[in-house]
């Protein structure tokens, strides 16, 4: 664990550092992904997907998820912000209400990608590496930390941490993310439209299958958990619901092929 | 067949995942007994905070685990630091307004690196009026793994520590509606 890097005089904090990266390397493969995809998506025309449209996109949702968030928080408080408005633009996590945020993020990007006649489902694909790449950095910096850390265990990979040998869930999620990412890579090297490549949309919904996959597998592991009355662990009922979305997604924006029709086709004279 | 076979797997394969995890998300449950049992105090969010026993410039020794019952925040400091400085105030504060309803304050000194005189001096001239505590040979400061100061700590009165701000300084609105939200729960 590394949570502060030295920098002279200056404390770096890793994980922050971490996910500024991430975030940086994910749009700039977003951006890639979308002149990739931008050429060959239906709809070319007023709402051409580009660069220069996702990232964009990824910018009004970062600033109106931040913007949500703190300000969703500031409402449990009136009282102490109203006497303290400039509390608003403090630089501390634990005052951002991250669910708000998450749907703020999710309310004005819809609105930013109607706005420009985006394509959706291209749209999603383009994010896809982003979202992947910000959940590579998201464990890193749970490296870096040591949140999310694990429960207690005698298994022969235990890590020492917070006075215990304990699972080492921040390596499993970074070996999650990384299938995540990995099989974004593996499909990004298909041309759109070419036989056996994933329809529109399933990028994106690979790579959120999997992470959600990742993360009701790891947080089994963890010692942190945000429990629900009846002992469940919230993080993983939501990562189910994701997976239920992200499957049902796939098997309905599956591309037509030929052996599809094949049954149907075998009666026929 | 083959298509007929791929087409039913199709179908199938996404019920079976579903079903593996809702499994395995009800294998890892966490029985209501065991929640929090066991745990090892540590300076973490989610873990009881670490008993430690200091002296106040007075002579008078300040223990943390006989607060147990009220929320106390936990601030580590030293005279140098200027944001640490720039807080004190807020601190106090938020201190003078909610002790009654249950809040403490305990600024520990991190006189390891620092001097004791010029902790008091500090402190005088702010006119604090919560415990002033001096980490004199650093042993808080090693078991609270403090990397950066100010580093504040808000523990609720279960002794659990909720929240940690790394850095600083704290708005007041971030001290008041943290504290806040420490101070709402049964007691």
């Amino acid at each position: 664990m590394l949570p502060i890097i030295q920098v002279g005089p200056l404390a770096v904090q890793a994980p922050g550092l971490a996910l500024l990266a991430g975030l940086w390397l994910g749009l700039s493969l977003a951006e890639k992904e979308a002149e990739r995809l931008g050429r060959a998506a239906p709809g070319a025309g007023a709402g051409r997907l580009t660069g220069e449209a996702i990232y964009q996109l990824a910018l009004v949702g970062l600033a109106a998820g931040l913007i949500g968030a703190r300000l969703a928080y500031a409402l449990r408080f009136p009282a102490a912000y109203r006497a303290d408005p400039l509390g608003l633009l403090a630089l501390t996590p634990v005052t951002l209400s991250r669910a708000e945020g998450l749907l703020a993020a999710g309310a004005a990007m819809a609105l930013f990608g109607a706005r420009r006649k985006l394509p959706l489902r291209p749209t999603l694909d383009a994010l896809a590496p982003a979202a992947a790449m910000v959940g590579v950095a998201l464990a890193l910096a749970h490296l870096a930390s040591g949140d999310a850390f694990g429960l207690p265990t005698t298994v022969p990979w235990r890590i020492h941490l917070w006075d215990d040998y304990r699972h080492p869930t921040q390596v499993y999620e970074l070996l999650g993310a990384l299938a995540a990412l990995g099989v974004w890579w593996r499909q990004s090297r298909q041309a759109p439209g070419a036989p056996h490549a994933p329809g529109w949309g399933q990028r994106f919904l690979s790579v959120a299958a999997l992470s959600a996959a990742a993360r009701i597998l790891v947080e089994g592991f963890r010692g942190d958990s945000l429990l629900l009355a009846s002992g469940l662990r919230e993080a993983q009922v939501w990562a189910w619901l994701i997976l239920a979305g992200s499957l049902w997604g796939l098997a309905r924006w599956r591309p037509a092929r030929l052996e599809d029709e094949a049954p149907a086709r075998a009666p026929a004279p | 067949m083959r298509a007929l076979r791929a087409s039913g797997w199709r179908r199938l394969g996404p019920a079976l995942v579903l079903i593996a995890a809702a499994a395995w998300i009800w294998l890892t449950r966490v029985p209501a007994s065991a929640a929090g049992a066991g745990q090892i105090p540590s300076p973490r969010a989610g873990f009881p905070a670490p008993d430690f026993e200091l002296l106040a410039p007075d002579g008078g020794s300040v223990r943390l685990a006989d607060w147990r019952g009220q929320v106390v925040v936990l601030n580590l400091w030293a005279s140098w630091c200027l944001p640490c400085r720039v807080e004190m105030p807020a601190l106090d504060d938020v201190y003078a307004r909610q002790q009654a309803r249950g809040l403490t304050v305990l600024a520990v000194n991190s006189t390891i690196q620092d001097r004791a005189e010029a902790a008091v001096g500090f402190a005088d001239e702010m006119g604090v009026t919560f415990p002033i505590l001096l980490d004199v040979d650093g042993a808080v400061s090693r078991r609270y793994r403090l990397r950066a100061l100010p580093t504040t700590f808000f523990i609720d009165r279960q002794g659990i520590i909720r929240s940690v701000i790394i850095g600083g300084p704290m708005s007041t609105a971030t001290l008041e509606s943290q504290v806040e939200l420490l101070l709402a729960e049964a007691p």
